[in-house]
C-alpha cells in the first residue's frame, strides 16, 4: 500500500532507561530523511522478549531486532524502513515458547456465548466421536496420546477410564475436579471462566466412553464467576441437544449438574469430593477401592481435572498421535501453569512438557522482580516442594519433578529470590495443611502439628539441630501412614527444603541468623547513626519503650527490651533502622 | 434455538476465519474485573456510541497476561493487531479517541502485537 504508515515500536527490555534517548534518535534520524510523515515510534511497554537489550520492532513487516545500538539506528532506517532489506546480525527469530491447547480458547472467543466456541471448531470432536468411533476406539486413542492426569498425580487418563468402562454396572458417574486450593494457583479457574465448554465437551466425551449418563462438575463455592459461566454453559448445551436425552440426535444421553464446594481444601482429594458430593462431610476414605470401580454413591465413577478434561476434545479432533509428538517421552502434551511470585510477569502460561524452568521463569516471566537474585521455584503447591537455582535447567515433566523432590501439581509455580527465608516457606505451606487436615487419621492430625511446632521453634531461634531428624522421621511417618493425599504430601515443602537448603536452617538453629531476614524474632535492630536524622519518630513508635535516646545526643535500641516488632524499622524514612 | 444434530457437523468448514472485521476484545475474568475490566469494557461501549463509531465491544476470558491487566485487544483494518494492558478509563478513552477514530497507536501501553 502506498500510503500505508509505517510503525516502529521500542523498548529497552533489559531496563527502561535507553527507550527515550532511542526514540529520540529515531525521530532525529527520520526527519533528516522527510520521514517523519510516514513512520510513528512508538515506546511498547512490553514486546515479549527479554533481557535483549534495546528491542525494536517495525510494522507492518514484523522485523523485530534485539539488542540494537544506537549507531545501528542510521543503518536500520536507511536499510529496513527505506529500502526494505533486513539486518540479519540483530534479526530474533521470534520463539513463542508457550503453546496453548487447553488455553486454546481463553481471550480468544466470548466465554458466554456457544456459538462462539462452536465456529472455533468447538464440539467437533464430539461429533466425531459419536459418528465414527467405539467406546474402545476412544480409549485407543487415549492411550496413544499418552494423556495423564493434570491434577498432579499423573495417572494415565485412558487407564482411569478404561477401568470405569470395564465395570458391569448400569449407572456410571463422571466428575469434573474443580475444587482448586493450592496457594496461588488458578489455572482451572480460568480455563471455567474463558472456556468452559471445552470441560463439558470432555465430561461428555468421557461419559460416552465409559457408559455413564451423569455428571457432577464440582466447583469450589469461591469461584462465583467461573460457576456462572459454567451454569450458563451446560444451559445453552442443553438447549442445543449437546446434552441430555439422544444428544446430537444420538441414542446416547447425558447430563451434567454443578455442586459447589464448601471451602475445604481436602475435599480435592477424590475420596473426600464424593462425600461432599454425596452429602455427607468431606472426609477421605482409604482406597483401594478407588473411585472407578467403587465411586459416588458406589457406582463407578471417574474424577478428572480441569485441565485433563479440557485436553480431551482436542486430542479426538486431531488424533492421538499429534497429541503424542508434543512434550517428553513420559509426558505428553502441554501444562498450564500459574506463574506467580517474584517474577516480572505474573501471568497464566501453557508451554509444552519438557520446557525447562529457566525458559519459564526468564523468557516467558520476564525475569525476577527489582533484577533480584532467583533462590529457587516452588512447584506443586502444598504437596510440593522447592526447587533451587543450580536446578533450573532441568526439564519439567512428571519424573523429572518428582525426582528433584517437588512434583508438578496442578500447575501452581512460585518464584523464590533471595528476600525469600526457606524455613519460613516450609512454614507456610505446613501451616496450610494443618489448618486443612480434617482429622480423620493420627499422622496428618497430629504429625503435621508437631512438625510446626518443631519449624516454628526453629524460626524463633529456640532449635536445636536433633530437630533436623525429627522433622525427617516425623516427615517420612506422614508419607507412610496417612490416610489421603494431604497427610502423605504435607511433609514434602519441608522434605525439600531439608534436602536443598538445611545450611539455612543449621544457620536458624546454630547461628541464630536468618539470612533472608523473614523470621523476624532472629533479626536485630540496630540505628544506623550516619542515617539517622533524629526525628524521634522510632521512639515514639516503639510500643514497648525500648529505644533510648534523644533528638540532642540520638538513639539506640536497647536490644534486652526490644520485642522485634520491626514497627521501628517500617516508620523510618531515612532507612535509618537496619535489619 | 434449533438443536443439533451429527449432520451439522459434517459440512462445516475447517474454521471459520472471521479476522477481517475490526473489533474490541476485552478480558473479562475474575483477573481482569478485579483491576477494572469492567468499567473499561463501558467506557469503551459508550465512547463508541458517543463518537457513532461502529465497532464491536466484545468480551473474552483470560489471555494470560495477569500482570498487565485489564487487557483490550484492538484490530482495526490499516493498523497492528494490539493487545494494550493496564488500561484504565483514561487509555479507554484514548484507544478510542486515537487508535480508533484517529488511527494513531497509543504510546506506553502497548503489550503485545498480534500476528495477521
Amino acid at each position: 500500500m502506498q500510503n500505508q504508515k509505517k510503525i516502529i515500536l521500542v523498548k529497552d527490555t533489559n531496563m527502561d532507561k535507553e527507550t527515550s534517548s532511542m526514540i529520540d534518535k529515531f525521530l532525529f534520524g527520520l526527519r533528516e530523511r522527510g520521514l517523519s510523515e510516514d513512520v510513528k515510534v512508538i515506546r511498547a511497554a512490553d514486546l515479549n522478549i527479554y533481557n535483549k537489550g534495546v528491542v525494536v520492532k517495525i510494522w507492518p513487516e514484523n522485523i523485530t531486532y534485539a539488542n540494537v545500538k544506537k549507531d545501528d539506528i542510521d543503518l536500520i532506517i536507511h536499510r529496513t524502513v527505506e529500502n526494505g532489506k533486513n539486518i540479519d546480525e540483530l534479526l530474533v527469530s521470534e520463539t513463542n515458547k508457550q503453546l496453548r491447547i487447553v488455553l486454546r480458547n481463553c481471550g480468544i472467543i466470548d466465554p458466554e456465548k456457544i456459538d462462539d466456541y462452536l465456529d472455533n471448531e468447538g464440539y467437533c470432536a464430539l461429533a466425531k466421536v459419536l459418528s465414527e468411533y467405539s467406546p474402545d476406539e476412544v480409549i485407543e486413542q487415549m492411550k496413544i496420546s499418552g494423556l495423564r492426569g493434570r491434577g498432579g498425580g499423573g495417572f494415565p487418563t485412558w487407564m482411569k477410564w478404561n477401568f470405569a468402562k470395564a465395570q458391569k454396572e448400569e449407572t456410571k458417574y463422571i466428575i469434573c475436579n474443580a475444587d482448586e486450593g493450592d496457594p496461588g494457583a488458578y489455572m482451572d479457574r480460568s480455563v471455567l471462566e474463558g472456556d468452559p465448554h471445552s470441560v463439558i465437551e470432555g465430561m461428555i466425551i468421557a461419559g460416552y466412553t465409559v457408559g455413564a449418563q451423569k455428571g457432577y462438575l464440582y466447583i469450589r463455592a469461591e469461584y462465583p464467576l467461573a460457576i456462572k459461566r459454567i451454569t450458563l454453559a451446560i444451559n445453552q448445551a442443553r438447549e442445543k441437544g449437546l446434552l441430555g436425552d439422544n444428544i446430537l440426535g444420538t441414542d446416547f444421553s447425558f447430563d451434567l449438574d454443578v455442586r459447589l464446594g464448601a471451602g475445604a481444601f481436602v475435599c480435592g482429594e477424590e475420596t473426600a469430593l464424593i462425600a461432599s458430593i454425596e452429602g455427607k462431610r468431606g472426609c477421605p476414605s482409604p482406597r483401594p477401592p478407588y473411585p472407578s470401580v467403587n465411586g459416588l454413591w458406589g457406582k463407578p465413577t471417574i474424577i478428572n481435572n480441569v485441565e485433563t478434561l479440557a485436553n480431551i476434545a482436542p486430542i479426538l479432533h486431531n488424533g492421538g498421535d499429534w497429541f503424542a509428538s508434543i512434550g517428553t517421552e513420559k509426558s505428553k502434551g502441554t501444562k498450564v501453569f500459574a506463574l506467580t511470585g517474584k517474577v516480572n510477569n505474573s501471568s497464566l502460561i501453557e508451554v509444552p512438557m519438557g520446557t525447562t524452568l529457566r525458559d519459564i521463569v526468564y523468557n516467558i516471566g520476564g525475569g525476577v522482580l527489582n533484577n533480584k537474585k532467583i533462590k529457587a521455584v516452588q512447584t506443586g503447591g502444598p504437596s510440593g516442594g522447592v526447587i533451587p537455582e543450580n536446578l533450573l535447567d532441568t526439564s519439567i515433566d512428571y519424573e523429572n519433578l518428582q525426582r528433584l523432590g517437588s512434583i508438578m501439581g496442578s500447575g501452581g509455580m512460585i518464584v523464590m529470590d533471595e528476600d525469600d527465608c526457606m524455613v519460613d516457606i516450609a512454614k507456610f505451606y505446613l501451616q496450610f495443611c494443618v489448618d486443612e487436615s480434617c482429622g480423620k487419621c493420627a499422622p496428618c492430625r497430629i504429625g503435621g502439628k508437631q512438625m510446626l511446632n518443631i519449624l516454628s521453634n526453629i524460626s524463633e531461634g529456640k532449635g536445636d539441630l536433633e530437630d533436623i531428624s525429627s522433622l525427617k522421621r516425623i516427615s517420612q511417618a506422614l508419607q507412610k501412614a496417612s490416610l489421603c493425599g494431604l497427610g502423605q504430601t504435607a511433609p514434602n515443602p519441608v522434605v525439600s527444603t531439608l534436602k536443598h537448603f538445611e545450611e539455612e536452617y543449621i544457620e536458624h538453629i546454630n547461628e541464630k541468623i536468618c539470612r533472608a531476614k523473614k523470621c523476624s524474632l532472629l533479626s536485630i535492630y540496630e540505628i544506623i547513626e550516619e542515617k539517622c536524622k533524629r526525628c524521634s519518630l522510632c521512639q515514639r513508635s516503639c510500643p514497648v519503650e525500648a529505644i533510648n535516646g534523644n533528638r540532642e545526643v540520638g538513639f539506640t535500641i536497647d536490644q534486652e527490651k526490644c520485642i522485634k516488632c520491626g514497627k521501628c524499622f517500617e516508620v523510618c524514612k531515612f532507612e535509618a533502622v537496619s535489619l | 434455538m434449533s438443536k443439533l444434530t451429527l449432520d451439522s457437523f459434517k459440512n462445516k468448514s475447517k474454521k471459520a476465519k472471521k479476522n477481517n472485521t475490526n473489533f474490541i476484545k476485552v478480558g473479562l475474568s475474575t483477573c481482569g474485573i478485579a483491576a477494572g475490566a469492567d468499567t473499561v469494557f463501558n467506557v469503551l461501549k459508550e465512547e463508541l456510541k458517543k463518537k457513532e463509531i461502529n465497532v464491536p465491544v466484545l468480551r473474552c476470558g483470560c489471555a494470560g497476561m495477569c500482570y498487565a491487566e485489564p487487557l483490550v485487544e484492538v484490530k482495526i483494518e490499516g493498523m497492528p493487531w494490539i493487545i494494550y494492558g493496564k488500561v484504565n478509563e483514561d487509555v479507554a478513552l484514548k484507544i478510542i479517541r486515537k487508535h480508533v477514530a484517529r488511527k494513531q497507536v497509543i504510546n506506553d501501553y502497548i503489550f503485545s502485537i498480534k500476528d495477521e
